[in-house]
């Protein structure tokens, strides 16, 4: 299993997705994400759990609290993903646009 | 940490095909050269590709159970540029941008690949990650 393959499967769930969304406007507890979610706080857990495997989202103490936040380069798998996506679309582009000579 | 912005992916490649000719097989005739085996939702079953081109126009794929959304156009400037909304799944989304240029053999064609930023909400790709890649799931995962 790639990176990018666990960090794509991290993000293939909608609740994921959502939980993801979420840090990315303000680091958040268990319990506040719980709240904005129609999903129970052992699941938002469980998908943090996830999501942190991936390298996607931290866990920093506040104070007494323990926070999730986004990890500043959560991205670059993803964008690295895509790198490799262009490289090979492009490829085939410039064959189907090749002349044929002689 | 509020911004974090990741690097735009930025190709170019030189094709003996000028402008004009590059820029129609690129989107008219994107059924005829595009990967659809790994760079798809439908794998082998996409029979087509569509890019609409106007603003606006969709960019989808068209399998036996219908069509499924890729993006859309937001800028169409033939034979020089076109810019989309690279979208699949929910609104929002990253942004592709292909430019094409005279150049010897024929043009040079640049492409970048933008939007890769994380933890800023003010950026447009808020509200994107059912966005990204959803259909590419699979496909990242099968190869690993």
């Amino acid at each position: 299993m790639n990176t990018n393959g666990v960090v794509l499967d991290a993000l293939g769930d909608s609740t994921r997705r959502s939980i993801f969304e979420s840090l990315k406007a303000a680091p958040r507890s268990v319990g506040e994400l719980a709240e904005g979610l129609p999903v129970s706080r052992p699941a938002v857990s469980q998908h943090l759990r996830v999501l942190k495997e991936a390298g996607l989202v931290s866990v920093v103490k506040d104070g007494t609290r323990r926070v999730y936040r986004i990890e500043p380069d959560a991205l670059l798998p993803l964008r690295d993903y895509f790198d490799e996506f262009w490289t090979e679309a492009l490829e085939r582009f410039r064959e189907a646009a090749r002349k044929e000579t002689g | 940490m509020s911004t974090v912005t990741t690097e735009a992916v930025r190709k170019t490649i030189l094709v003996d095909f000028a402008p004009a000719e590059a820029f129609e097989l690129f989107t008219a005739k994107i059924t005829s050269w595009w990967p659809v085996r790994t760079h798809s939702y439908g794998g082998d079953g996409v029979m087509e590709v569509v890019l609409e081109p106007q603003v606006g126009g969709r960019l989808y794929e068209v399998t036996d159970g219908g069509e499924q959304d890729w993006g859309s156009v937001l800028a169409w400037d033939p034979p020089h540029r076109f810019l989309l909304d690279w979208q699949i799944g929910e609104a929002g989304g990253t942004e592709v941008e292909v430019r094409f240029s005279p150049e010897r053999p024929g043009s040079r064609v640049e492409l970048e690949h933008r939007g890769f930023s994380a933890a800023d909400p003010r950026e447009r790709y808020e509200g994107g990650w059912d966005v990204v890649l959803a259909p590419f799931v699979e496909s990242a995962s099968k190869n690993a």
